[in-house]
């Protein structure tokens, strides 16, 4: 167990200096989604009377600890009361040996925490926190899981000395830009959980490749009528035009590839022919299989 | 809390009847049976996936491709219904036996100070082209399924370039069948074993429906991501300056389905407090049309279709292995049967000669004579056939697309000429 006591206590567990060190500030920063459901479930799975949970995030640096990447973290029990904190470093050392074991480029990068705003104790966790992830500073992540505005709101901050004197507890947060990372794979994934959000039981079943290729067939056709509708809106003078529009649609014309009739068509059937080839060859796979099967029943 | 309750029902009867009464599970409360179903007489019947869970599958497999990843699923099974609400990953690295039982444990152990469901329910495992049938993966689970704690535990399979290249999300989630594990149990798989369990290349495996089900925050976060609050008016306020350049770059990138934070302006903004107020973080939009649309089905085809003329090659290895079997076993028979026949001709002689029969040779001293040759494991041919199955299943299915996607190029073809 760490203690973190505020100065009033006149205690310092903590050893004041810690923030002087050299540390190289981060400029950007990139969040993996996976973090922020870790931290939405953390927060679900949180003890009665707990306000807020943390955890430790972990993550890959660029060389010069300019660039974070968040990919993972985990939950840190916590206990806070009037004026005092205590972190369960036990716990923290522990699932952080546990991480390095399976994915042994992750370090320590620093924190999330849940709520509107700051804990008061926030500065002396991302004290523990700047020393765990030296020499590199260490990145705050905030979620507003109270849903402030009926939003929920996500900020990357990073702590910086602030004060004549280096005190642990003096500290201010500064915003960090961070950008979200969605590789292609887990847009699949993400996709299958914004359909759970759209559908009226609550949940998504997973649908084939052909039914997904309807989907976004469908949503291509209404995107395409609903430019119609403008352009059409446009040349009728119902609606404004603008420019800046006119300039898009322009381009994504000039995109269109301008390929001859013939060859187009040469292309097409050789594709078409190769297409269903692969598919009869396939399927007489199948049938051979099948056949095979039956046969070894009657032996 | 379960005994709580049925303590009650229990002891009334005994006052007014003054004897023990039988336990009668009507006494329970409905909704408290399938807790209590300790036997797990209620078959699994749906798995549910929480998106935190697939997360860190989909991050696991995605970045360990192409070697073949796997770990466990934490969860609870209730009421025929397997919820899937966490998972970690397990090294990769060999280590010994105890290692590995060692992390997971610890694993488990810390996650349930944390209140995270530490119930193992299965694992699950990364796949390339889909052949996933393979042994240890049948060892693995067979070993999950017959733990006592474990009966209900499935195996999800991810197979990360059909995600990718598809832009559909391929997660299966299988138990091994009954009939599977019957001849598991006696190592024996004769093709006189399979026709008898009725066990083919296609029932080694129950497939599962899987659902994805989330939290509310969770929907609320994909909300979040999807369309950020603001992010349509400020994205018309950027187009109504045509002069911004920045407009131009900031469409591209939210277009580009790539987050977009530009903090740098909401620095300049807000001074009052630590916290600054929260701007449009990032656009997910329509994810995976564009993944969807894609035409080129990537070098994934070819190298499954070098799979599956391997696999085949393999498979007529087995059959011709088998027929040999069969060959060498009908020889056998045959010299066994005209051997017998020999032996009864001869005694017939003998009696016509009016001599004594030779002793009929009993049926072992026959087998020990004609020794049958044991079958060799079906196990490996089926399994072959299993992953030739799948392969080609899933090359058939790609097809479909494919076709509709170039009718679609020739449409839009047609159009601009």
């Amino acid at each position: 167990m760490l203690n973190l006591n505020l100065p009033t206590l006149a205690s310092s567990i903590v050893k004041s200096g810690a923030t002087t060190m050299a540390t190289t500030s981060t400029q950007q920063c990139y969040v993996h989604p996976v973090v922020l459901f870790s931290v939405l479930d953390h927060y679900l799975r949180r003890n009665d009377n707990q306000e807020r949970v943390i955890g430790t995030l972990l993550g890959v640096r660029s060389e010069d600890g300019r660039v974070v990447e968040i990919r993972s973290c985990f939950a840190v029990p916590h206990f806070e009361t009037e004026d005092q904190v205590e972190v369960d470093m036990e716990h923290h050392r522990s699932m952080f040996a546990l991480h390095k074991k399976a994915s042994a480029r992750e370090q320590i990068v620093g924190w999330y925490a849940t709520g509107s705003k700051l804990s008061k104790y926030a500065a002396l966790i991302q004290d523990f926190y700047s020393r765990e992830a030296a020499p590199f500073s260490a990145v705050h992540l905030v979620m507003d899981t109270e849903l402030t505005d009926g939003q929920l709101s996500i900020k990357c901050l990073q702590g910086s000395p602030i004060g004549a004197g280096a005190h642990p507890e003096n500290c201010m947060f500064l915003p960090l830009p961070y950008e979200l990372q969605y590789p292609d794979a887990e847009l699949t994934a993400l996709q299958a959980a914004a359909d759970s959000k759209d559908s009226e039981e609550g949940y998504a079943v997973l649908i084939s490749d052909m039914e997904q290729l309807e989907n976004s067939i469908e949503e291509l056709k209404a995107m395409l009528q609903r430019v119609t509708a403008y352009v059409q809106g446009v040349c009728k003078g119902e609606e404004k035009p603008n420019n800046v529009i006119g300039k898009y649609l322009m381009d994504m014309l000039a995109v269109v590839p301008k390929i001859d009739s013939k060859q187009f068509s040469t292309l097409f059937q050789t594709h078409l022919q190769d297409i269903l080839m692969v598919a009869y060859l396939t399927n007489l796979t199948r049938a051979q299989l099948n056949i095979a099967d039956q046969l070894q029943r009657i032996v | 809390m379960a005994s709580d309750n049925k303590a009650k029902p229990m002891t009334s009867l005994l006052n007014e009847d003054n004897q023990l009464a039988a336990f009668d599970s009507s006494a329970i409360p409905k909704q408290l049976l399938p807790v209590l179903d300790v036997e797990k007489s209620v078959p699994l019947t749906v798995v549910k996936v929480d998106p935190l869970a697939l997360l860190k599958i989909v991050k696991h497999a995605r970045e360990s491709f192409p070697t073949p990843v796997n770990g466990q699923l934490l969860g609870l099974e209730i009421n025929g219904v397997l919820e899937v609400t966490n998972a970690f990953a397990v090294p990769t690295q060999p280590g010994s036996e105890e290692d590995m039982t060692n992390y997971q444990v610890e694993m488990i152990q810390c996650l349930r100070e944390v209140n995270v469901d530490s119930s193992s329910v299965g694992w699950y495992q990364s796949t390339r082209l889909g052949d996933f049938m393979q042994k240890p993966l049948l060892e693995v689970q067979a070993s999950y399924q017959a733990s006592p704690s474990g009966m209900s535990s499935v195996v999800l399979i991810h197979d990360t370039s059909k995600s990718e290249q598809g832009g559909n999300l391929s997660l299966r989630a299988f138990r091994l069948s009954a009939a599977y594990l019957e001849l598991a149990k006696k190592e024996s798989f004769g093709t006189k074993d399979l026709a008898e369990q009725g066990l083919t290349y296609g029932n080694i495996l129950e497939e599962l429906p899987v659902h994805v089900e989330s939290s509310s925050l969770a929907k609320a976060l994909v909300a979040e991501l999807q369309w950020p609050k603001g992010v349509e008016q400020e994205l018309l306020a950027e187009m109504q300056r045509p002069s911004s350049f920045n407009a131009k770059l900031r469409a591209r990138r939210l277009a580009d389905r790539s987050a977009v934070a530009d903090d740098s302006e909401s620095v300049s903004e807000s001074t009052d407090s630590a916290l600054l107020p929260s701007r449009p973080a990032a656009y997910l939009g329509r994810p995976t049309s564009s993944l969807v649309l894609d035409q080129s089905s990537g070098g994934s085809l070819n190298r499954q279709l070098e799979a599956i003329s391997e696999l085949i090659d393999e498979h007529v290895h087995d059959a011709n292995q088998w027929m040999y079997w069969k060959r060498g076993e009908a020889k056998v028979k045959n010299s066994r049967a005209q051997f017998v026949q020999r032996r009864a001709q001869s005694n017939a002689a003998r009696e016509a000669r009016g001599e004594a029969p030779e002793a009929e040779v009993p049926e072992a001293e026959l087998d020990r004579m004609f020794r049958p040759l044991p079958e060799p494991s079906r196990l490996e041919s089926l399994l072959n056939t299993a992953n030739l199955n799948l392969l080609s299943k899933g090359v058939t299915q790609s097809r479909g697309p494919a076709l509709t996607k170039m009718f679609m190029a020739q449409g839009l073809h047609e159009s601009t000429n």
